[in-house]
């Protein structure tokens, strides 16, 4: 029995009084692919944002309900600690300009003090350049900074930015919007890798339902900030129930 | 066949170039005629010119090296002084944007930003050289801080601002505290900003008259750095030799003016190639 590695109840946000998302429950055991759907709008960036707390740093934000990440109440726990928990990658590659592609890298765990020395960190380094499938194209050149990479290998530094931390639960906004078809299925390939081999759970958010079918274990489909349909994927992609998941999985909405 | 749309286009590049060249005219003419007086007098004065006291009416070019000294010493205290507080001021404004003192903060370094400079050296005439019953380097440099000030402020904080706040959110997603954020993420990626702008403050003091006129008592026969002796500047040296009947004096004027250009122009062609640029 794998142990449930996201469970959200009841969740409501609020931001300026107006409720962008509305009672959402979704639960997902562990070193599974959750695809959150929807159409622009629909809350899916808010729900990964409530999930690490990074809504905190948007003004006049209500969250009520419940997250769980495995045990960790995310709303009664240190907001920076939950963060430690969830690794996230973003819409726009944003990997930190000022810093060379070894310290993107290296910063996470250099300033959470996961590594004991230099050793440790290079193989840390090693590792999530590898997992991001970045590895065999930047170890010659770990010196030089991000803007040297093309738009796909800084969004896969970013992974790698985010794995370093040795997340329970990533998150992953749309991480393929910005980048072309061959960096787009290195990250889809790299993601699969990930939840079959390192006990990572993965949550993101696409745009595109070919994608959301091709690799994840779960959907949920959202619209207007309500949960219009949850579950497997397969069973979702071949008999889809709700009228608007049908429209959007033929690409109408 | 030429058509009317490309006629107005040339039309059209051929003024914006013409008023282009009207506008800056005037900079060329002024750095021509600097260059122009000036090198003469650098030139027979030799490099005694930095170090001597100036002349006496009439006879000799001597030197500005007092007036130098002490323009260097103001900008330096009113730097230390001024810097801190303009950074300080500048993040908070920029990391507690709803908080009424930041608030505060932006309308008055804005508001500041014009005030006219007799203004600050009077009042810091009346607050310190009144009470202390005599005029110095420190007072004059109070004075240039407080121009400084705003000014520093305001290009500190465009330049944290110009930090796309998506490095910021990439900061907080890896668990970074606040301050390392802050200056781990938003200062580093800034700090070209946040450096021009603290050598345009610098450079902005060194050029000041006015806040120095009653604060700090125009000592300029004796090289001094003492905070609380008298001093002087190079901008009050030549604002005082210029309206002087003497030849000689109105030369020193022009080496002034030209030793000040070039301390301008140094600081800041030494901005422009201080940092490398950071690529976003």
């Amino acid at each position: 029995m794998r142990r449930v590695a996201l469970s959200i109840s009841d969740l409501t946000v609020k931001i300026g009084g107006k409720e962008i998302l509305k009672r959402i429950n979704i639960e997902i055991p562990e070193r599974r692919i959750l695809a959150v759907m929807g159409p622009s709008g629909s809350g899916k960036s808010t729900l990964l944002r409530a999930i690490n707390r990074l809504l905190d740093l948007v003004p006049g934000c209500e969250v009520s309900g419940r997250i769980r990440i495995y045990d960790t109440e995310v709303y009664s726990s240190d907001p920076y600690k939950v963060r430690k928990l969830t690794g996230m990658v973003f819409q726009v590659p944003n990997p930190f300009p000022n810093m060379s592609i070894y310290d993107n890298v290296a910063i996470g765990p250099k300033m959470n003090g996961l590594v004991k020395n230099k050793k440790e960190l290079d193989d840390l380094v090693k590792w999530a350049l590898e997992r991001a499938m970045l590895w065999d194209e930047v170890k010659d050149r770990l010196k030089d900074p991000p803007s040297k990479l093309s738009g796909g290998q800084q969004q896969r530094l970013c992974l790698a930015r985010a794995l370093a931390l040795r997340p329970k639960l990533l998150l992953l906004d749309e991480p393929t919007a910005n980048v072309d078809p061959i960096n787009a299925s290195k990250i889809e390939e790299a993601l699969r890798g990930l939840v079959e081999s390192h006990e990572i759970t993965v949550v993101f958010v696409t745009h595109a339902p070919y994608q959301a079918v091709r690799i994840s274990d779960y959907v949920a489909f959202l619209y207007m900030g309500e949960l219009i349909e949850f579950g497997v994927t397969k069973e979702i992609a071949l008999n889809p129930k709700h009228e608007l998941t049908i429209r959007f999985l033929k690409g109408e909405a | 066949m030429v058509e009317l749309r490309e006629v107005k286009e040339k039309l059209f590049m051929i003024t914006s170039l013409l008023l282009a060249i009207l506008a800056i005219l005037p900079i060329f003419h002024i750095l021509f005629s600097i260059f122009y007086n000036g090198l003469p007098v650098l030139i027979s004065a030799g490099a005694s010119f930095l170090i001597d006291p100036p002349p006496p009416p009439g006879r000799g070019l001597g030197g500005i090296g007092p007036s130098l000294v002490g323009t260097l010493m103001l900008a330096l205290i009113s730097s230390l002084i001024g810097v801190p507080l303009s950074l300080a001021s500048a993040l908070f404004a920029v990391e507690f944007p709803d908080n009424i003192i930041s608030r505060g903060v932006r309308v008055l370094s804005k508001a500041l930003l014009q005030i006219p400079s007799i203004l600050v050296g009077m009042l810091i005439y009346v607050l310190m050289v009144v009470p202390m019953g005599r005029f110095s380097m420190l007072a004059g440099s109070l004075a240039l801080a407080i121009m400084m000030i705003p000014y520093v402020t305001t290009y500190v904080e465009e330049a944290l601002e110009s930090v796309p706040k998506t490095y910021r959110e990439a900061g907080y997603a890896l668990g970074l505290s606040r301050t390392k954020v802050v200056f781990k993420i938003s200062v580093s990626i800034a700090k070209r900003g946040i450096l021009t702008g603290i050598l345009m403050g610098f450079a902005k003091v060194t050029g000041e008259t006015a806040p120095l006129l009653f604060t700090v008592g125009k000592q300029r026969q004796l090289i001094s750095i003492d905070p609380l002796g008298y001093t002087d500047s190079i901008s009050l040296l030549i604002f005082d030799f210029i309206q002087t009947p003497y030849d000689n004096w109105h030369k020193v004027a022009w080496g002034s003016a030209l030793i000040l250009t070039s301390i301008f122009l140094s600081i800041f062609l030494f901005t422009r190639n201080l940092t490398k640029r950071v690529v976003l």
